[in-house]
């Protein structure tokens, strides 16, 4: 047994010992213990270095609030997590421990001189030293900054762990469960809705399992907890423990993480590490409790300096003594029960030193009657030791006047500076606060949820009062639902009451100058600190906080916040409620990114579309590359190609002879119905009345601000049907934008939409061959040029299949794209990879589709425009039906802006000495003006081109249509390449291929 | 030294990829319902998530014009005549989506479970015989309750591979009983 | 997330179904070539940017389809009605009275 454990104390299993490290060092704890509870139970106290001054900490709390003793933890190859709360991680065998932010050794540290040059790093000391001179930034500043920026070590290797997530829809939820918690979500349940319970200790209990000498309903309050938690079982509840609940947004929306697997020696297999729950609550009772305030004196950070209810919480939940000797100082009743609780175990306690002057009669007998020396009236005014405390002055305080210290040794000091409701959550609703004069705290106001608050958490203290409080909020949820509860009552017996005052820093005779009082323990800001931010006039607690650091640490604030306030009120002459809080924000304590990201990592990362002739493109090792959601094959290289010689093959096979192409993602719309030709005429820039069925049209969208948003080719299967295309990116924002406009412009119209982009599976052949190609397969069609001319379209058969024939071509050659129903796309492809043999068909990809369509001037949506370019400025004028009255955007075509000269203009470009420009780079007219140069225009396109035996651009150009012949000029590192302004049809400009 | 016990063999739910039917979207002006109905003989019911069947076609309705139905592939060509038999006198829209959408089935113990891993939406308070179009993860799916743990989904093609790699995980994690 | 109560589905659902569509109660211009340049402006690009109660289009996405219309409240972030396209703008002092 441990030195410091007290057999048949506590909660944990004293037959199951787990054995773990701690810096390199083999400790034995039990099974319930947390890091720190098995440390302490060993009397380790130093468990890590504060942030800043590298001041030596041990843990100061026993919960999720702890800001010192965090810890790397390793939980096997991969496993490294760090920042982990020595206080809530539990024992599991084998668990790897080290403390952080220490050089060479948690016992001696270099980075501890920060702590003797302590004034240099006051509050604002970032703003104040790094400012001068400029060029100290890049060299000194940053690098140091980096360098002591972070606590902890990131993990360098991949998470190897799973996630999960959950939704939940429930009537009520309770956060929290304590004695409030337990009672209200009985009540819930017994009216007969559905209640959930979560808590984020590894057991349900809250402070009873501190608090085992209470007497409720007869029974010990370990036994009363057992025979309620059997009863919330029976009655349906779903228990929820390790699951803290992190953030709470509108409408009852709580988000809750639960850790499944830190604690467990082997996980099950395939067992998630954590799950997120979304919960949607119809009513939801925050039973949160309170954290206990920190005093703030110099020194209050030593190891051995402690909560008085954590302490009480080591011994009674943990069965561990934290040390042999104490002293406890406090301005709360509630830390007389933890000195009472530690002499009943057998535990020395050396003084109680009070900073109130008057005392309850009760507690000053039963103090008398253990023997405990009692100081009312008192302050401390520093501890002494340096890795632990040794002993701590005491003062007198008289009238203001703080008198002669004494010195009393110890080993742990046991602070109270009285409780703070939990009201983290409520925050997150934005509920409002309103300060309690007497308890000196901020309780819960006005609600903007439906929610109910119960317990402690409102200011209540007490097991009696608290359990009726929870009950009275089990049936208002109950009563909002619309059910009848029943209320029950609970005898308490040995209660503990308790009430308190709140302090800024305690009054001292030391020089203000050198004292360190802490506030936020993390961030290592000091009373001084706040005192200063206000000197250097800082007003709103939101800029001492952020000058400070004060509250911004990983515990958001939990122990520092009421503290700091209240000195910087102080400092501000104002009262805390005028001053105010500042905001709490989700997560309520720190949360992994896997959690967040669920299912959502690996393979699963983002949703990834593919078409059925993906398995054939993975089979020949084409390369993919990710378009919107899909994955498109980009070129298939053979016999160790590199993507230039791939895309060059590959356009050469297609121009030369014949190449087939995957274009199943292009987005498809059916437009069917009596006033279709008329939609069409109103959405697209085109003119569809003339078109006959049978034949194609290349479509133009605009947005209603005449700017490009779409294009694609569209085929009228019938009087009353169109077979849309859209661009792959662009298909479910197009079929929203059809929709809206039917919807809500022109319900009176007789057309529906329907997507059925998924339905077909489109290859595109394209050649001098491509006929050739398909006509032995194609059934029920004559393909001859003067029968099926280019911008056909026709149902047949092709390999067997029904199908829907397109003949056109986005690559400025003899072009056809075959529909088939997609379950047979693979089969279509295949027959015509087949059928292709005898003119070595290459199948291509996305890169040399877009060298094809580049050499022909075919604009990409998205890529040669950007939101900013009208159909002129794309020189697509011819697109637009001029005689049409209107449709989208037309409109906008006349805007001033838009008919003003000098408008950037798609053109092509030629590099004089031939080599190939990048997509993006700006464009000046004169190369020899002062920079910062005027930019003309960028290059939207880029590529070398085989037919063309020479790189080629497209680029938009201020004033670029009139700027044919000129030369423009590229600035890049290496020097200012020139170029020639072109039309962008670089290949076949008479367009006689398309036409074979 | 593991201190829970685990029944690795337990399958929570069964999946299954159900073979190709005939799917079509209908659209239809709500005035000229009935009248569709009547010429499709089939019932199109009204309230969003409400189904119909007669023989082996399934009605869903999905919106205020809009249905899906599901049919036996070889009573597609009998359906598609029927519309464009009642057209001229009955505007509507009915397009074959036969192959936009694959169906998994999802039954057993923790079919339920497994869909509230990923879908926002209150699964279980979606009555049993009745649909939705709804999302499962970052899918759009229809949805169909064919008992209280008895599912059906239809899943466009191309989201399928993310879908069921979805479930992999769900299975894999429901599996490890925690 | 926000719930969305979708007054064609008669149904309360989660905001993830749903995607925003601007503000509410713009209508196109029947003959937007009778427009000044002006005029076509506003239509085009100015909206309110209410603080408080706004009117705004939502459509059920990933749900029914439909496009409908809501009062929300910008600051508190409250949906105070929802209801179908085409029906006429609610009486704002009514709603914020209930609220």
């Amino acid at each position: 047994m441990s030195r410091y454990r007290i057999p048949g104390m506590g909660r944990v299993d004293p037959a199951a010992p787990v054995s773990f490290t701690f810096d390199g060092r083999r400790y034995t704890g039990l099974r319930g213990d947390t890091v720190a509870s098995a440390l302490l139970a060993n009397g380790v106290h130093l468990m890590g270095r504060s942030f800043k001054y590298h001041r030596p900490r041990g843990p100061v709390s026993a919960g999720s609030e702890e800001p010192n003793a965090l810890i790397g933890t390793s939980r096997g190859p991969g496993r490294f997590e760090p920042n982990t709360r020595a206080t809530v991680q539990e024992l599991r065998q084998g668990l790897v421990t080290e403390s952080q932010n220490k050089f060479p050794s948690l016992k001696f540290d270099i980075g501890a001189v920060n702590d003797r040059a302590y004034m240099l790093f006051s509050a604002g000391f970032y703003y104040k030293t790094f400012m001068w001179p400029r060029s100290f930034w890049d060299k000194v500043y940053e690098p140091f900054i980096r360098a002591a920026a972070g606590l902890g070590k990131s993990p360098t290797e991949v998470d190897p762990d799973e996630y999960a997530s959950r939704y939940l829809h429930t009537d009520v939820l309770v956060i929290g469960g304590g004695a409030s918690g337990i009672a209200a979500a009985l009540v819930a349940a017994r009216s007969g809705a559905r209640v959930v319970l979560v808590d984020e200790n590894a057991e349900m209990g809250g402070s009873l399992l501190s608090d085992p000498s209470v007497r409720i309903d007869g029974r010990g309050s370990w036994a009363w907890l057992a025979e309620q938690l059997s009863q919330l079982r029976a009655a349906g509840v779903r228990l929820m423990t390790r699951t803290t609940a992190i953030g709470y947004y509108h409408q009852n929306f709580v988000g809750l993480c639960e850790r499944l697997t830190d604690h467990l020696d082997q996980p099950p297999h395939g067992a998630p590490r954590e799950r997120m729950w979304r919960v949607r609550a119809e009513q939801v009772v925050l039973a949160q409790g309170a954290l206990e305030k920190p005093l703030v004196f110099d020194g209050n950070d030593r190891p051995g300096v402690m909560l008085a209810g954590s302490a009480q919480t080591y011994l009674n939940r943990y069965g561990v003594k934290v040390g042999d000797c104490a002293a406890v100082v406090t301005s709360h009743d509630s830390a007389y029960y933890t000195a009472f609780d530690l002499v009943d175990a057998g535990g020395r306690v050396a003084v109680i030193a009070d900073t109130r002057d008057q005392v309850r009669p009760d507690l000053v007998e039963a103090a008398r009657r253990r023997g405990i020396q009692l100081l009312t009236g008192h302050t401390v005014t520093t501890t002494y030791g340096r890795l632990r405390i040794k002993g701590v002055r005491v003062n007198p305080v008289k009238g203001g006047q703080v008198g002669a210290g004494r010195k009393i040794a110890c080993d742990t000091l046991l602070m109270s500076g009285g409780w703070t409701p939990s009201l983290h959550l409520f925050s997150h609703t934005k509920g409002s606060l309103t300060w309690d004069a007497d308890s000196r705290t901020f309780l819960p106001n006005h609600k903007t949820e439906a929610c109910q608050i119960a317990g402690a958490g409102r200011g209540l203290w007490g097991y009696g009062p608290v359990i009726e409080d929870g009950v009275k909020a089990g049936l208002a949820a109950a009563e909002a639902l619309g059910r009848t509860g029943t209320a029950f009552g609970a005898g308490v017996e040995g209660d503990r009451p308790g009430t308190g005052v709140s302090q800024k820093e305690l009054p001292t005779d030391l020089s203000a100058g050198k004292a360190k009082a802490f506030v936020d323990y993390q961030n290592d800001v000091t009373a001084k600190d706040i005192r200063l931010a206000v000197r250097e006039g800082m007003r709103s607690i939101e800029h001492v906080k952020r000058y400070t650091t004060n509250g911004m640490a990983t515990d958001q604030g939990k122990m520092s916040n009421i503290n700091g306030l209240m000195i910087a009120a102080d400092a501000l002459g104002k009262q805390p409620p005028q001053v105010g809080l500042t905001t709490f924000r989700p997560p309520y304590t720190p949360t992994s990114f896997g959690a967040f990201a669920g299912y959502h990592k690996g393979a699963t990362f983002e949703l990834t579309r593919k078409t059925p002739i993906d398995p054939w493109a993975e089979a020949q090792g084409a390369v993919f590359e990710p378009v919107s959601l899909w994955r498109r094959a980009w070129y298939f290289p053979k016999g160790g190609e590199d993507m230039h010689a791939a895309v060059a093959r590959e356009c050469r096979a297609t121009r030369a002879s014949v190449g087939m192409f995957d274009a199943s993602t292009l987005g498809k719309i059916e437009v069917a119905g009596p006033d279709a030709v008329e939609f069409m005429n109103r959405m697209y820039t085109n003119p569809w009345t003339k078109l006959a069925p049978g034949r194609c049209r290349y479509g133009l969208l605009l947005g209603e601000d005449g700017f490009i948003r779409d294009d694609g080719v569209i085929g009228r299967l019938s009087q009353d049907l169109f077979h849309v295309t859209t661009t792959t990116g662009g298909a479910a924002r197009v079929l929203n934008m059809m929709e809206d406009y039917l919807q809500t412009e022109w319900p009176d119209l007789n057309v529906w939409l329907t997507s059925t982009t998924e339905q077909w599976s489109t290859v595109a052949v394209n050649g001098p061959n491509a006929r050739k190609v398909l006509e032995p397969l194609v059934e029920g069609l004559d393909m001859s040029d003067a029968n099926f001319p280019h911008m056909s379209v026709a149902e047949c058969t092709v390999a067997g299949l029904p199908a829907r024939l397109f003949r056109i071509s986005f690559t400025g050659e003899l072009g056809f794209e075959i529909n088939v129903p997609a379950r047979h796309g693979l089969a279509l492809w295949k027959a015509i990879h087949e059928a292709g043999r005898a003119y070595d068909i290459c199948p291509y990809g996305t890169e040399s589709m877009h060298v094809l369509r580049a050499e022909k001037g075919y604009i990409i949506v998205g890529q040669d425009t950007d939101g900013t370019v009208t159909p002129q400025d794309a020189g697509l004028d011819w697109a637009i039906g001029k005689a049409k009255k209107d449709f989208v955007g037309k409109r906008s075509l006349q805007r001033p802006d838009i008919v003003a000269p000098n408008r950037k203009q798609l053109v092509g470009l030629l590099t004089e000495d031939g080599t190939r420009l990048e997509e993006g780079a700006q464009i000046v007219l004169d190369p020899n003006q002062k920079t910062p140069m005027t930019m003309a225009g960028h290059v939207t396109s880029s590529y070398d081109s085989v037919a063309l035996g020479r790189p080629i651009a497209m680029a938009v150009i201020t004033g670029g249509h009139n700027r044919m012949g000129e030369t423009v000029h590229i600035p890049m590192p290496n020097g200012t390449i020139r170029a020639k302004v072109t039309s962008t049809n670089f290949y076949d400009p008479e367009g006689e291929r398309l036409k074979a | 030294m593991t201190t829970q016990r685990h029944d690795f063999n337990a399958q929570p739910f069964l999946l299954e990829e159900l073979p190709p039917v005939g799917r079509f979207s209908l659209r239809v002006r709500p005035g000229q319902r009935e009248a569709l109905a009547a010429a499709l003989g089939l019932e199109l019911p009204t309230a969003i998530g409400q189904r119909s069947s007669a023989g082996q076609t399934e009605v869903l309705c999905l919106g205020p014009d809009e249905w899906a139905i599901l049919t036996a592939e070889a009573e597609r060509d009998a359906l598609v005549a029927a519309g464009a038999a009642a057209y001229a006198q009955i505007p509507h829209s009915l397009v074959e989506v036969s192959d936009r959408e694959i169906t998994l089935r999802l039954s057993g113990a923790q079919a339920l479970t497994a869909l509230t891993a990923v879908c926002p939406r209150d699964i279980d308070a979606i009555p049993v015989g009745r649909g939705a179009r709804t999302l499962f993860d970052s899918a759009t799916v229809l949805l169909w309750r064919d008992g209280p743990q008895d599912f059906r989904m239809d899943v466009w093609r191309s989201f399928l591979p993310h879908v069921r790699a979805i479930l992999d995980k769900i299975t894999v994690e429901l599996k490890s009983g925690l | 997330m926000l719930l969305i109560n979708c007054p064609y589905c008669e149904a309360t659902l989660p905001e993830l179904e749903f995607a925003y569509a601007g503000e509410a109660h713009i209508d196109r211009p029947a003959d937007p070539s009778a427009l000044s340049d002006e005029e076509w402006r506003d239509f085009l690009f100015i909206r309110t940017n209410a603080r408080g109660p706004h009117f705004e289009r939502w459509r059920h996405i990933h749900g029914c389809g439909r496009f409908f219309n809501a009062v929300r409240d910008t600051v508190s972030d409250r949906f105070l009605m929802t209801y179908k396209a085409g029906e006429a703008r609610p009486v704002l002092n009514a709603l914020e009275a209930a609220e």
